[in-house]
């Protein structure tokens, strides 16, 4: 009776450990995931670049992600957080090896927050932007721009939507890892 | 059976004789796992105590962010025939969903007291910590997401925009801008205190061996 115990025991730590590692196989997938999306993100909005084909002789209507420094900060901020992914990827790694580390979770946890915190500030100003140049607003007297720059508009927005899945899956990553720490 | 009562029988003798080179092989780390789990429940109690405290505090600063942009409404002395120069909070859509988001959030933190008053009381419990880490990762994202799109209306604002012939209005609404900044202000505020909840939560999941 004794052996049988041990046996189940051992049998349920097991899976136990076979659970964890599935995790954390599941977190190194998120992250890659999260990689390509901020990745997407920053290049489809730098990468904006729309001339219209009139001008008069003082102005070229010309518009590019850097002429709102919105836009900048959104690319400079999914930049910063694909590096930071690129570079967690590591710790993901080591933490498939060895599922006991505690207080490289616990860190990995706080950078992950601080990360989306940063990703959401960029994707949500320039989406607060994206939307005053699709609607303009008549009592500040700002004038909807994608009236005019069709293409330009377009590429902004669809940049919004990698920003967004990258959000949602940071917010999984934190999950997982808290789920991780719990179960040791 | 037979083996736990002649163990007993020699745990006796051995009181009896007071030989007490030798431990009490059985019950020595039954008692240090019990005093690494008080410590451990002790060191958990401190940490939800400071997320309790910490938590008020971000009520706090969320409150005062959504009251100070709802409360916002100036008129400016002079008008025209065909506009009236006023600005309220709700002029900017963005602003209204400012608002709204901060209020989600107010809720949110006081609904959330009572499951860190659970953590106090029973520090080893882990479904609670779980679900507070879990919604107040949600609850960052979307105080960010309102204090960061309000901030990029914020900006432009001040200083406006050439290239998209959008004029600086905190030139003619000063009081209006400076409440509406300070409202900002406090909501990243917010989402610095909520980071450090979270953390606060991982750290206090960590088993004790």
């Amino acid at each position: 009776m004794k052996a049988g115990a041990v046996e189940l025991g051992h049998a349920s730590k097991v899976t136990q450990r076979g659970v964890n590692r599935g995790m954390s196989i599941l977190d190194l997938f998120l992250r890659i995931i999260a990689i390509i999306a901020t990745l997407g993100s920053a290049i489809a909005m730098g990468t904006t670049n729309e001339t219209l084909p009139f001008f008069t002789q003082f102005v070229r209507f010309r518009a590019k992600y850097s002429d709102l420094p919105t836009f900048t900060f959104f690319v400079v901020a999914n930049a910063i957080v694909s590096a930071y992914l690129v570079l967690s990827l590591g710790m993901s790694i080591f933490h498939i090896m060895r599922s006991r580390a505690q207080a490289s979770r616990i860190a990995l946890i706080f950078f992950d927050a601080a990360m989306m915190a940063l990703l959401t500030a960029g994707a949500s100003a320039s989406a607060a932007i994206v939307y005053l140049a699709h609607k303009g607003n008549t009592k500040t007297n700002w004038f909807p721009i994608c009236q005019q720059y069709d293409s330009f508009c377009h590429r902004t927005s669809g940049s919004l939507v990698g920003s967004f899945i990258g959000i949602i899956f940071f917010i999984l990553l934190v999950l997982l890892s808290a789920l991780a720490l719990s179960r040791r | 059976m037979e083996k736990s009562e002649s163990t007993k029988i020699d745990v006796v003798e051995t009181n009896k004789e007071r030989k007490g080179k030798a431990p009490l092989l059985g019950k020595a780390p039954v008692v240090a796992a019990a005093v690494v789990h008080a410590k451990g429940g002790g060191a958990k109690r401190g940490i939800a105590i400071f997320d309790l405290i910490l938590r008020i505090a971000a009520f706090a600063s969320a409150l005062g962010a959504a009251v100070a942009m709802a409360t916002t409404e100036e008129t400016l002395p002079f008008f025209t025939q065909f506009f009236q120069f006023e600005a309220s909070y709700d002029d900017l859509p963005t602003f209204t969903f400012f608002v709204v988001a901060m209020a989600i959030v107010v809720a949110y933190l006081v609904l959330s007291v009572p499951f860190s008053i659970v953590c106090i009381v029973r520090p080893h419990a882990v479904v609670p910590r779980l679900l507070l880490i879990i919604f107040d990762t949600v609850i960052i994202a979307l105080t960010t997401g309102a204090a960061g799109s309000s901030a990029a209306i914020v900006y432009l604002a001040h200083n406006g925009n050439q290239d998209a012939n959008w004029l600086a209005i905190c030139q003619q609404f000063g009081d209006f801008c400076q409440r509406v900044s300070g409202a900002v202000v406090a909501a990243f505020v917010t989402v610095v205190i909520l980071i450090f909840l979270v953390v606060l939560s991982a750290s206090a999941l960590r088993r004790h061996h």
